[in-house]
């Protein structure tokens, strides 16, 4: 890759994948807080079974920041998904601060793309709603979903139903919400993509300045370079059929970033460049359904996931 | 304000046809009553209480056989609206059910229960409970898989899923399924007073048959259009109205 003026601080790290044997070790993974290690997953579709993602390794540090970053139908979502303990990989393992996941777990909350919010509830009480789960009690509970409310800049808005909100503030309550819970870390999903680019904008700033102060592990799945680029410390960028890790960035840039600096610019441009093979293949897909062999798999592959939303008592 | 108005405007000028037929004589007194001789039956009804002993006694009974329904009815449901296999067989029985009007339970409620309150509460229950589940089930298959997700993320697991997400989620089509099971639990319960011998206020109207007095009949009709005005004024449409609310279906 070519060097572009006024980024040579940008570092750039050719994937190296992890040895598994070595790397699983417990007193390895002390700090780190996140090891995917082997992590497979294929649905099955007419033509046989579509690796969905396919020998997918990953180490995420303790308060690290890691953007996932991929064009649409590379697998971004079901990895989160099996991270979060909502789908089950086919092989491979998920540690996460040292112990193999097991299902959902409130160590490991998710941001969806919607809120998520429960319009039964007016907005403190779905800040209380993973309290209430844990047990603590109504004062202590009612103090700590104000903290967190205070942090995202909504207690005025404390006892107002959920559909006097607009979008940007779902998700901020989505965001308290998380947090309130004291995660050991924040899955994010897509969480702005929803929303309209101001709106946006003030909620990478908002939760930069959460992740600085709180110091949270978050793992952040998005199709948006930019927001990646403003948001992490580390991007991870996948491929499409089979989704594999392609390339790991590193950004190295003071923070709280800005969408519009010029530095993000060129990080994601270069960024770009990298997915636009990608990119093209998806297209090429999309157009081209019947002649196109590779993707014959990937276009047939349309049935959703299959996502475990809990049926036993 | 205005359609208080107009709806008072329209029952007086009812009460006045009313009266005005009475006037005319066309019918002997047992067959059409004057308004007045039903007020005043209404009011020695109240004073002498048998009336009011009459709504007491009926209130009970369904408070009781309704009572069991709800709790059944959701339970129910939730099994239907949750688990394949009970859908596949309870699902299919509930459904083959409802076809059968309530009454049609009366002669197997009497061979089991007898000439009493409990064949009457029976027929209650069974009047309430199928709407009762089924709205539970719609409910159920109606919560979006989000919350479910967003709430075992946050670490919402068997029974606490069910109470904390699931059963509120499907609050507003558990309250239709409840709306309708009362209208059919209280049909049910004037049906069965009317044919078992044992107070209330179906047994009141039958009373009012036997002694050919047609203001008895005509006051313990009213009764009973008024207590199912009154509950569904009462409770149901604030309910439905709070859910709305909540959920931003209308504008508070």
């Amino acid at each position: 890759m070519s060097e572009s003026v006024g980024v040579d601080n940008l570092i750039e790290l050719d994937y190296v994948k992890i040895d598994g044997g070595q790397g699983t070790s417990k007193a390895n993974s002390a700090k780190r807080d996140l090891c995917i290690q082997h992590v497979s997953k294929s649905f099955q579709s007419k033509n046989g079974s579509v690796y969905v993602l396919e020998d997918i390794n990953l180490e995420i540090n303790q308060g690290e920041f890691v953007c996932l970053v991929g064009p649409s139908g590379c697998g971004k979502t079901t990895l989160m998904n099996i991270v979060a303990g909502l789908e089950k990989a086919d092989s491979g393992d998920v540690w996460a601060n040292g112990r193999r996941i097991q299902g959902a777990g409130p160590d490991r909350v998710v941001i969806f793309q919607e809120a998520a919010l429960f319009p039964w509830l007016n907005v403190i009480k779905n800040v209380e709603f993973g309290l209430k789960l844990k047990g603590i009690s109504g004062r202590e509970r009612r103090n700590i979903a104000l903290e967190y409310l205070k942090m995202v800049h909504l207690t005025k808005f404390q006892n107002s139903h959920i559909h006097e909100l607009s979008g940007g503030m779902k998700q901020r309550v989505a965001i308290a919400r998380a947090l309130a819970m004291n995660p050991e870390m924040l899955l994010m999903d897509e969480p702005f993509s929803a929303l309209d680019a101001q709106t946006r904008w003030i909620l990478h700033y908002e939760l930069q300045n959460i992740w600085m102060k709180t110091k949270k592990t978050i793992l952040f799945v998005t199709h948006n370079i930019r927001e990646a680029v403003c948001l992490a410390d580390r991007i991870f960028i996948l491929s499409t059929s089979p989704g594999r890790i392609k390339k790991e960035f590193a950004i190295d840039l003071p923070r709280p970033r800005d969408d519009n600096d010029v530095n993000v610019a060129e990080y994601s441009t270069r960024i770009m460049q990298e997915l636009k093979a990608e990119i093209d293949k998806v297209v090429r897909c999309e157009m081209d359904a019947d002649s196109c062999v590779e993707c014959d798999i990937k276009c047939t592959s349309v049935e959703p996931a299959k996502t475990d939303i809990g049926g036993g008592i | 304000m205005y359609g208080m108005l107009k709806r008072a405007i329209f029952f007086t000028l009812l009460a006045g046809l009313w009266q005005l037929l009475f006037w005319l004589g066309i019918w002997p007194e047992y067959v059409l009553p004057s308004p007045v001789s039903v007020c005043k039956t209404l009011a020695r009804g109240f004073q002498d209480q048998s009336l009011l002993i009459g709504v007491a006694i009926s209130m009970k009974r369904i408070a009781i056989g309704y009572g069991i329904s709800l709790g059944v009815g959701i339970f129910v449901g939730l099994l239907i609206g949750r688990f394949r296999i009970f859908e596949d067989t309870l699902g299919s029985l509930i459904s083959g059910l409802q076809t059968l009007p309530t009454i049609c339970w009366l002669p197997l409620s009497l061979l089991w229960f007898g000439l009493n309150d409990r064949a009457i509460i029976f027929l209650v229950f069974m009047g309430a409970v199928l709407s009762i589940a089924t709205g539970t089930d719609s409910g159920v298959k109606n919560v979006p898989p989000l919350y479910i997700r967003a709430a075992k993320t946050m670490g919402a697991k068997k029974w606490k899923l069910y109470l904390e997400v699931i059963i509120p989620a499907a609050l507003p089509h558990i309250i239709i399924g409840m709306k309708q099971g009362w209208s059919f639990a209280w049909r049910s319960l004037m049906a069965g007073e009317l044919l078992i011998v044992c107070l209330g206020l179906g047994h009141l109207l039958m009373i009012g048959r036997e002694l050919n007095d047609m203001s008895q009949v005509i006051a313990v009709m009213m009764v009973i259009i008024l207590i199912g005005i009154l509950v569904d004024r009462l409770f149901f449409m604030k309910v439905e109205r709070h859910i709305r609310e909540r959920w931003g279906l209308v504008k508070s």
